[in-house]
């Protein structure tokens, strides 16, 4: 009968990944219900979204609890120890990410009340499918421990800046065409920011994994063509941001 | 150890025959018929007792014989061979069923870690990326309302249904539904997971939607500008019979357009439709490329476009519909010839036996490069990649991630006389995902550009098999 009251340390370590693999699918499932509210115009998907974040917070809150209890009472060591440090990191991440759905959401519910955007809106889903993918491949490599899966994500971040952009051209164009579209098209662009930053999670998290399994960070250049990485890290980014 | 045996040497064995109920009755019945013959005054009454005790013995001890003779024959042909031939009979039925089936074991309510799913047939382990042996519920599907209808079914006994997709290069829709099992043995409580496909349905509804707002956005124009042509046909161009040719041939340039238009949206709504069914066919490649270049000489000499053809000696054989990826081929070539100059060049390669970073290696130094669309990570599978080079215009880096839109155009580059539908890519970007590939595009402006579809080779599939 022991057993059910004091468990195992090794219990307690599983537990606490599990616990982080059930907080990703509920991000996982934040966002792309979040996108989801947005393509459909769906309001009461897009409330659902909104009223469920707080229990990504109270995971958040439990992870860390848990950790830190682990850690005072059984000093974890070695690679136990980064199991440990990156269930937080990661639920931090991932709390982060449901903020970002959440704020998704409230801005799907605005956007509801305009007239319908569909081109606008169908580049926000394509981006929000993309960045959905890369959350879930992120995860995936997480529960499997799957370093190539992770090193994958992070070298593919280019994708998303590269949507993001694009979509960026695209609303100017809208906007600068239809000064009605002004209000809409700004919400679009801070979803299209958010869904960016969200991508940005993912790629910390894909740097958590890679430390939690070799112990190593994932720095330095992302090994791509030479040439285009000189002008997408900074440049890119910085390019439709100048005024016309 | 003396407890093990009788713990009096007067009392009789357990077994003893002293102790079974129609030896008492018996004995019962012997001294009243012994009481009888002694006292004859009270003979009737004792002989009615004797009777009766006789008679309750019997239908005491009659039950159990039946028992007996009714459960002897079950439990020895539960133990012969044919029983536990039915035994693996279920176990083959369960491991064949074409649906995901698992059985998730609970353990305590509060921890997540405790729920496992402890048998899953192999549609579920193929699905999931699961072992054999098993895994932690939460690792193998994340999503929150299954989790939560696992639970439900776990600790509150009530069945439930939800949705489940599958994200993925071909996503996928489930019906997942969750039953509670009755207490094994052990104690732990169980649960039933099963998930039903219901991507067509989905697929359908989706696809009439889109079909219906494509159709009828991109027919309005060219069906404003016939009836406007028809209109001035009727008033005061009737006598003019310049203007009257000019403006037929407009009009049957934008019948025909309309007409293509059609074509493209049908064909590109059947892809969508079976991008989650894996094409069952084997072609060859560079046989498909060679037969493109034939059926396209015409478009090209009157370009004055020279089509080169590098394919490689050996056969590129993959697994996929013949008629598809002759239309990714052609579509492909197309595009390039449409934006070449007169006179310019258009190189179309095959080449085989790639491993994933070789397929989508960078090919033009220089020129902005990205993926439109990465397969599922698989580390054994070796490539078949199309190369289409054109020496065209290019395209600046910000329309790439674009390229694959319906009807999205790179603004400023007029693609000749015969315009596009706006669906060419789209068409081969599902394709391609159709056939588990992937597709990346690499240009500069004034360089020109590079397509690259490539397909997973037929060779590696066994091992592909052999290792799931």
């Amino acid at each position: 009968m022991n057993q059910h009251t004091v468990k195992a340390y090794g219990d307690e370590l599983n537990q606490l990944t599990a616990e982080v693999a059930r907080m990703g699918g509920l991000a996982e499932a934040q966002v792309a219900d979040a996108v989801e509210s947005v393509a459909r115009r769906d309001i009461a998907l897009a409330r659902a979204v909104v009223d469920r974040d707080f229990k990504l917070d109270a995971m958040h809150r439990d992870i860390e609890k848990k950790a830190i209890r682990l850690i005072a009472l059984r000093q974890p060591v070695a690679s136990d120890l980064r199991k440990t440090l990156s269930a937080m990191k990661l639920s931090v991440d991932l709390e982060r990410t449901g903020d970002l759905a959440k704020n998704i959401a409230k801005r799907a519910l605005s956007l509801a009340e305009t007239e319908p955007m569909q081109p606008l809106t169908r580049s926000i889903e394509r981006m929000g499918k993309l960045v959905s993918t890369r959350l879930r491949d992120v995860l995936d490599a997480y529960t499997a421990s799957e370093i190539d899966l992770a090193v994958a994500v992070w070298q593919s971040d280019d994708e998303v800046d590269e949507h993001y952009n694009a979509l960026f051209r695209e609303l100017l164009t809208y906007m600068m065409g239809d000064p009605r579209t002004i209000s809409a098209c700004t919400h679009l662009l801070f979803m299209a920011k958010n869904l960016e930053r969200i991508g940005d999670h993912a790629t910390n998290i894909a740097e958590v994994i890679h430390y939690e399994i070799t112990g190593d960070e994932l720095i330095g250049d992302r090994p791509r063509g030479a040439p285009s990485d000189a002008d997408t890290a900074p440049g890119m980014g910085q390019t439709p941001l100048q005024p016309h | 150890m003396p407890f093990s045996d009788s713990p009096s040497p007067v009392a009789p064995l357990p077994s003893s025959r002293l102790w079974t109920a129609s030896t008492t009755g018996g004995v019962a019945v012997v001294i009243m018929l012994l009481l009888a013959a002694a006292r004859p005054d009270m003979a009737a009454w004792l002989l009615v007792g004797a009777a009766i005790v006789a008679l309750v013995t019997w239908l005491g001890s009659r039950p159990v014989d039946r028992a007996v003779t009714v459960l002897g024959p079950a439990i020895a042909a539960a133990e012969t061979p044919a029983g536990l031939g039915d035994n693996r009979l279920l176990d083959a039925v369960f491991e064949a069923l074409d649906d995901p089936v698992m059985i998730i074991a609970g353990g305590e309510a509060d921890d997540i870690a405790g729920r496992r799913i402890i048998l899953a047939n192999r549609a579920a382990r193929d699905l999931l990326r699961i072992p054999r042996a098993g895994s932690l519920l939460v690792s193998a599907m994340r999503d929150p309302g299954v989790l939560e209808a696992v639970d439900e079914a776990l600790f509150g006994g009530l069945g439930r249904t939800t949705d489940y997709t599958a994200a993925g290069a071909r996503e996928r829709h489930w019906k997942a539904w969750v039953r509670p099992l009755e207490a094994s043995p052990g104690g732990g409580r169980t649960a039933i997971l099963g998930l039903r496909d219901e991507t067509d349905v989905r697929r359908m509804e989706l696809m009439r939607v889109d079909f219906l707002a494509n159709a009828s956005h991109e027919l309005r124009t060219p069906l404003a500008s016939l009836s406007g042509f028809i209109e001035t046909l009727k008033g005061h161009a009737r006598d003019d019979s310049v203007a009257r040719d000019r403006f037929l041939d407009i009009m049957a340039a934008q019948a025909e357009r309309m007409s293509r238009l059609v074509a493209d949206l049908l064909s590109l709504s059947r892809i969508e439709l079976n991008e989650h069914i894996p094409p069952s066919g084997r072609l060859d490649v560079a046989r498909a490329a060679s037969d493109v270049v034939d059926a396209i000489s015409v478009l090209s000499q009157d370009k004055g476009v020279t089509v080169l053809l590098d394919v490689p000696p050996l056969e590129a054989r993959i697994a996929g519909d013949r008629d598809e990826i002759v239309q990714v081929i052609q579509n492909l070539t197309d595009n390039a010839i449409k934006y070449s100059a007169v006179g310019g060049l258009v190189e179309l390669s095959v080449r085989s036996d790639l491993d994933t970073e070789a397929a989508a290696a960078p090919r033009l130094p220089g020129a902005a490069r990205l993926s439109l669309l990465t397969p599922d990570r698989d580390a054994t599978a070796r490539y078949v990649a199309v190369t289409v080079r054109d020496y065209g215009p290019g395209m600046a880096r910000e329309h790439l991630p674009r390229l694959t839109e319906r009807f999205y155009r790179v603004e400023g580059q007029k693609s000749g006389d015969r315009p596009g539908t706006g669906l060419g890519l789209a068409i081969v970007k599902h394709i391609v995902n159709r056939h588990r590939g992937g597709l990346m595009v690499e240009s500069a402006p004034g360089e020109g550009s590079l397509l690259v579809a490539y397909f997973p080779q037929l060779d590696a599939a066994p091992a592909i098999e052999a290792a799931a």
